[in-house]
Formats: C-alpha cells, structure tokens, sequence
C-alpha cells in the first residue's frame, strides 16, 4: 500500500530581522537592516501509512505546528516535498480540504452564541455533505461521545471540555480520511482526555483514517499512538515504536525498594532518586539492574521491590537535554 | 495623595510610554489632517451657497470647529482611556486593584490613563482657532480670553462628569460599551453652534451631555456673543454636575463592594 | 451551485439567529448612527430656509428624505472593515477559514448578509420615529422600491469588494490605519454620505461618476427620493453590477498574491 503522507527533504526557514536594544540600534537598523534565519524546520523526511495514528512530539518550538501546518497546506515549504493522498497541500485544491482536518487545542470553530448542532449544520453546508448521511454521522458521533442535549446549549454555556468535544464532532462531521491534531487535550481533565482519546480510536478503527497527533501529553501518545516521530530544534531526533524510543534512550531503570529503614546509605547501589518513610526510588544503569536487584534482596530486609523502565516523560525530557548539550 | 499630584505622576507615566512610539504621531497627525480636510470641505459646501448659517458667520463657524477638535482632544487623551478602562474593569471585576490604593477611588480612575499622541489634535484645533480668530479680528480682550479659557474648562469638567456618570452605570447594569457610541455621536453634533438644532436637541446637548457648554459657549467668549447669564448658568451646572458625578459614584461603589462580598 | 446557494442560505440563518441575541447592542449601535445623518439634515435644511426654502433642489422636506433614506443605505454599507482583516489574521481565525473547501469571502458575504435582515427590521422603527420627528416628503413609485430594494443590495455587495480590497493590504504590512482613514475620508466626499452629489462642484460630481463609491451610497439614495427616469435608474442598476464584477475581478487577482504572501509567512 502507498504511503498517504510523504514528506521528503521538508524545510521551513525563516528570515526574522535581528536588533539590539536601545534607541541608537533602532534607528540604524531603519538603514541597515539585519537579517537572520531561524530554521522552524530544518530537511526532515518521513512517511505515513494508511489508517496509521503517529505521535509527534517535541517541545516548543521544535517545528511540530509548523510541519502540521505545511501539511494542512497554511505554510508553504521553503525547500523539500511534500504530498498527501497525492496533492500537494500548498495549492490548498478543494477535493484536499474535503479529505482533511485539522484541530488545534485552544481554537475556536463554533459559532459562539448558538447551539452547536447549528455550527454541524453550517459545516455541512460548507463541505455539501448530503443530509441524511449528514444525521447519520452526527447522531453517531453524539452518541460516542455521549453529548445528549449539550448540543443544544448555547457554545457560549458550555464548559472547556465540552466545548472541546463539540469541536471535535464538528471537525469529522465530513469524515475526513486525514487528522491532524495539535495539542486536542490542552487544558482538560483527565476523564474528557480520556474520553477524547477514545473517540479519536475509535474514529480511526472504523474509517481507517490516518491521524497525526501533536501533545504535550504522554498519556494522549501512549494511548493512542504506536508510532512516535520526535523532532527537535527543527530536526528528527526518532521515529518508530514508542517502547523502541524508551529502549533506545533511556539506559536507565527505575527501582522502588519498600523497607522497614529507609535511612540506609544506598549510594553504592545506584543514584538516589527519593527517600521516603519506607519508600526509596533509585536509579540504575539497566545493564546492571539485575545484579543490583540480587544485592539488595541479600543485603537488606527488603518488603517489597519493582523495577521498571524509565517514565516516557523522562526519556523525552533525556532525549531533548541531551540533544541541548549536544 | 492629592489629585494633582496624583494626575501628574499618571501624567508622567504615560508620557514616557507613548514616546517609544514615535509613529503613532504621524498617523494621528493624518487622521487629525484627513479630519480637518473634509471639516473644511464641509464648510466651503455651506459657504458656497451662503454667507452665514444662523447668523454664524464662516470665520466664526471656522473656530467653532477649531474648538471641536480641540475639546475632542481632550476627551480622547485624558477622560474616554480612563472611563473605557473602568468599564472593563467594572466587567472583569479588575477594579479591586483600583480600590485597594491609598488614593481616593475617583481620582485613580479618573486619571490613570493618558494617551499623550491624541494632544496631537489640541494642537491642531488650537491652529484652527488662532486662523479663525485673526480672520474674525474681533477685539480679543483679556478679559474675553480669560472667559473663554474659564469656558473650556468648566465644558471639559461637565464632559467628564456626564462621562464618569454614565460609565457607572456599569455598577448596575455592567454591559455599557455601546454606549460610548451615543456618547461619540452626540458630541459630534457639536461641530456645529448649538443655537440651529431643534429645541429638544438643543436641550439635550445643553443639560444632558453638555456639548454646547463644551463648544459653542467657549467660542461665544471669543465672538462676543457670551453673556453673563450663560457664564453663571456654566458655572451653576458644573458645580451641579460635579457633586451629582461624585454621589452617583459613590452610589455605584456601594453596590460594587456589596455585591463581590 | 445547489452548494453554494445551501450554504448562503444555512450561513444567513446562523447569523440572523446570533444577531438576533444582540439587539440592543445593535440598536445602540444605529443610535448613535444616526447622529451624523441628522446633523447634516439640521445644517442643510437651515440652508435651505435661508435661501428661500430650497437649496440645490432640495427642500427641507426632501433633506430630510434623502437622510432618512441614508440611514438604511449606510447600515447596508457596513460591511468586514480593514481593521477587521487585520484582527482576523493576528488572531489566527483567517488559518481556519483557509482550510475549508471555500473561499473565505463567501462566509464574510453571507454571515454580513443575514445580519443586514436583522438590521433591517430594527430599523424600521427607528425611521418612523425619525419621519415623526423631522417630515420629510417622500414620493416613490412602485419602480422606483423595485429599484431601491436591488440598489441597496448592490451598494452592500460594492463595498464588500472595496473594502476586502483595502484589508488585504494587512497581507503586507500592520501600518495600514493611516491608507485606511484616508480612504474614508475620500468616500466620505465622493459618495454622497456627507452631502447630495447634486450640491457639490461639477468637477467633483464628474469624478465620482468614474469611481464607484457614488454607486454605494448616492445612488440607492436618489433612487428612491429622487426624480430619476426608468433608464437612469435600469443604467444605474447596471453600473453597479460593473463596478461588482469589476471589484470581483480584482479581488480574485489580489487574493491570489495575497494567499502565497500569507503562506509564506504564516499566521
């Protein structure tokens, strides 16, 4: 099967004049203006398979918005190419912008005053979705996501999360083969995160449609994505399974000892994460997790032991500082 | 901390602020200059198909206009900041902050803002008038100046307390925004002298917001046709305006402190 | 076109139903409007008692005609200013509107064009109280409404163009307010907002027939308070829709540029 998404070679650059502070600098640089390049995206390469759901993660700044936005067809490629289901976004043909969509955490699509079941009304005008197909989606969609009367409600009464909700319906109302999310969760509770995720699933389980997801949030890519591309400073840094990227980056193991006496000098074991009453974390190199674990269960009154892989979050926080020092 | 003091340092402040921005003065420099142009063209349509208009001759409507912008001036860099700010921090119940200071609450809220580059039309409306008054060549005395600047002054204290009236309505009824259009609306009709709008209009402008105090009566301290009943009626109703200003407020206080307990 | 049509359609309902929520928002708004119009009405009709009850062919009672007129004809002008695009693309909005299958201009055209029904029916309490207050003479023909009616739709449709024109200008750079207040000025002058073409200089009345902002404003006007014949009020119907498709054209040509300049940049 073709990739829906390649991107080759893609960068973004841009040229943001320089200057100093002060009046004398302002002055001069009416005359002489200075200019520097700030690479959003620096040459970045990948592709996505049909019915695929890819993490994008990054810190700010590192070029995720900017590449969702290039691949919706708002930016235009400094350099590289870029082609989904075929067309090239940039030229923005409609038959394009009927196959995608694009959600961003904090924006908003519905009109403000009103129920949102009239915004789903207004985007099925927009995107001439034939009426009954049209009830059939929404209804359905209400239904996943439990939303009952909330639609009937003014936008304007609704909370965060609910609103979040009703943007979402309103985005896939066309069914759209192609997702683009940045940030969807952004400032909601875990049980509507949780919710959300479950209906992107469960969207994409059903139309096989391709998701490419933007967050801060771990949880939104562990539970839903197998694929994670993470980029940095404009680059990739890696792209592939997530428990490849722990495997990959984080040479660290995770153990948590329950003892009678937390107050024993454990420095020899391995770097001292907390100390607790009873509870002591400690961090140690996984080649040596199992001769570490063995000591300890024969040196110490031991109660109870875990040893886990690094958190996802640190491996990214590592991956990144890591990369900084670089 | 006394209020001159007080609007002095506000004064100040925002002074420095607006300085950065040296490009807001050409800008407000044209559209004072596009303002003018069509005011101008607007009379030359009047005076090319008459001599007078109400017995206002065209150097005379000439400084009317003159003290239309001047006066505008001054409602846009010292009383509208200040009242559309205590609207909104009426609506977003950001007022606390105002009231926490040891300052007199009216004085602080009355004073805070400043948008120094809208001077650029007293400025302006102060040429216009010098234009008008040399081509009047009226007998300027002392005493006429002293008149008009007394005249001035007390139109500009009843603008503002009209100004600070309505805006304390906000304390009630919270969403009153719109009605800084009434207020630009009516303050437009003061382009013109007061005397050729029909009666209940006039009157409006007159008691209600005080336009033709803030305008026309200065400009009669100039064109001798002021008398000494209008300058005790301007008196008379600035000490009125003043004291109602200060209960309505205080009224509105009231009810704001009473109601985020 | 079924499409767009539903969509003009679905897009006018949904504004009417939030407009509607805003009524005394709106009316405050057309108050305060309609001061500029009478200060005209109170200057010229003065005029025209001194002169000896008419000035330029305008009486007292057709002044008031023509202004009372003009209060609808300058709701119907009020379309998405400069300012407007400027706030739109700081805001990001614009990013959302460019991934739809349409051209953004046809949300601005049908959400403005619904809220002018919400506009109109609020007005027309207003113009019996200001009829009340100020008698005007008025004297139409059933043509002449016919006429009126198309005019006033034209008019909006003109401005619309010129105005989307001027806010596409903010593609290229934020120092715009200073071209956009001049551009006022000028329309004030040449559209007959500020007086009947009628009263000002020949010179001037010759060049606004060669630019479109009397056909946004001056000519509804006249349609319906005016003397005009069958033909000048069909040619005047005719010279709007040119000044539309010219307006079109020019749009079509300027989004274009402005859309690459956009994505080059980003919003």
């Amino acid at each position: 099967m073709s990739p829906v998404i390649t991107i080759s070679r893609l960068a973004k650059h841009y040229q943001v004049p320089e200057r100093e502070a002060g009046m004398k600098a302002a002055f001069t640089s009416l005359f002489n203006r200075k200019y520097k390049t700030i690479k959003a995206v620096d040459s970045i390469t990948f592709n996505i398979e049909p019915g695929e759901v890819v993490g994008f993660l990054g810190p700010n700044g590192a070029g995720k918005t900017t590449t969702l936005k290039m691949l919706s067809g708002l930016l235009h490629p400094t350099s590289g190419d870029v082609r989904v289901l075929g067309y090239e976004p940039r030229h923005r043909p409609h038959d394009y912008l009927r196959q995608i969509t694009l959600v961003m955490g904090n924006r908003n699509q519905l009109t403000w005053d009103l129920p949102a079941l009239d915004s789903f009304d207004l985007q099925r005008a927009v995107y001439g979705i034939p009426a009954d197909e049209f009830k059939r989606t929404r209804d359905d969609f209400i239904e996943l996501l439990e939303l009952g009367d909330l639609v009937k409600k003014p936008v304007r009464n609704l909370s965060l999360g609910e609103r979040m909700k009703m943007e979402i319906v309103a985005a896939l109302l066309h069914k759209p083969k192609i997702l683009f999310f940045d940030e969807p969760t952004l400032g909601l509770d875990v049980t509507m995160q949780r919710r959300i995720r479950t209906f992107v699933a469960e969207y994409n389980r059903r139309y096989n449609a391709t998701v490419l997801l933007t967050s801060h949030y771990m949880a939104d890519v562990e539970a839903l994505c197998r694929r994670v591309i993470v980029i940095h400073h404009g680059h990739i840094l890696f792209d592939g399974d997530l428990t490849s990227l722990v495997n990959q980056f984080s040479s660290y193991k995770t153990l948590s000892l329950s003892l009678q006496n937390s107050n024993l000098p454990l420095e020899n074991y391995g770097e001292v994460v907390s100390r607790e009453d009873g509870k002591v974390t400690l961090r140690i190199p996984k080649s040596r997790a199992s001769e570490v674990t063995a000591r300890l269960l024969s040196d110490f009154q031991v109660e109870d032991l875990t040893v886990e892989d690094t958190p996802v979050d640190d491996v990214i926080d590592q991956v990144f500082s890591q990369k900084e020092a670089a | 901390m006394n209020p001159f003091k007080l609007a002095w340092t506000y004064f100040r402040i925002g002074v420095l602020n607006e300085l950065q921005y040296r490009v807001n003065f050409f800008i407000q420099l044209l559209q004072s200059a596009i303002a003018v142009a069509t005011g101008l063209i607007g009379l030359s349509l009047v005076f090319g198909q008459v001599d007078n208009l109400a017995g206002w001759t065209r150097s005379e409507l000439l400084a009317v206009m003159g003290v239309h912008i001047l006066m505008g001036g001054v409602i846009r860099s010292a009383i509208q900041p200040n009242m559309e700010r205590l609207m909104n921090d009426v609506l977003n119940g950001t007022l606390d902050f105002a009231l926490t200071k040891p300052a007199d609450a009216q004085t602080l809220v009355s004073v805070r803002e400043f948008r120094f580059w809208q001077l650029t039309d007293v400025l302006v409306g102060l040429v216009i008038l010098i234009v008008a008054v040399i081509q009047i060549q009226s007998k300027m005395g002392g005493l006429q100046i002293v008149a008009f600047i007394a005249a001035l002054i007390m139109g500009a204290i009843m603008l503002y307390c009209v100004w600070l009236m309505v805006t304390s309505i906000a304390f009630w009824v919270i969403r009153v925004n719109e009605i800084v259009n009434l207020f630009e609306g009516l303050y437009a009709a003061g382009r013109w002298p007061v005397s050729i709008y029909p009666d209940w209009l006039r009157t409006g402008m007159t008691f209600l917001v005080p336009v033709a105090f803030a305008v026309t009566v200065p400009v009669e301290a100039i064109t001798n046709r002021l008398t000494a009943e209008s300058m005790l009626l301007a008196f008379g109703l600035t000490i009125l305006f003043l004291l109602l200003a200060r209960g309505v407020w205080l009224l509105g206080l009231r009810s704001y402190s009473g109601a985020s307990a | 076109m079924r499409r767009y049509i539903d969509y003009y359609l679905t897009s006018m309902k949904v504004a009417i139903l939030s407009q509607i929520q805003y009524r005394v928002a709106n009316y405050f708004y057309m108050i305060g409007m309609i001061t500029e119009p009478v200060i005209y009405l109170v200057v010229w009709s003065t005029i025209a008692e001194q002169q000896g009850g008419s000035v330029g062919g305008y009486t007292p009672g057709t002044f008031a005609a023509y202004y009372i007129v003009w209060t609808l004809v300058r709701n119907m002008n009020i379309v998405f200013t400069p300012f407007g695009w400027e706030w739109r693309i700081r805001e990001g909005m614009l990013s959302a509107e460019l991934l739809r299958p349409m051209h953004p201009i046809h949300s601005d055209i049908a959400n403005f064009a619904g809220w002018k029904f919400v506009v109109i029916l609020l007005w027309l309490p207003l113009a019996v109280f200001l009829t009340w207050v100020f008698k005007p003479t008025f004297d139409f023909s059933w043509l002449e409404a016919v006429v009126f009616f198309i005019a006033i739709w034209g008019a909006y449709l003109i401005r619309t163009m010129l105005l989307s024109l001027l806010g596409m200008l903010t593609f290229w750079t934020t120092r715009v307010s200073a071209i956009f207040e001049l551009y006022f000025g000028l329309e004030l002058i040449l559209s007959g907002r500020l007086v009947p073409m009628t009263l000002m200089p020949p010179w001037v009345q010759n060049l606004s027939n060669h630019l479109p902002f009397k056909w946004t404003f001056y000519f509804p006007i006249e349609a319906l308070v005016g003397s005009m014949t069958p033909p000048e009020l069909w040619t005047g119907v005719g010279m709007q829709m040119l000044w539309i498709v010219i307006g079109a054209s020019l749009l079509n040509l300027v989004w274009r540029v402005a859309i690459r300049q956009f994505s080059a940049v980003g919003g």
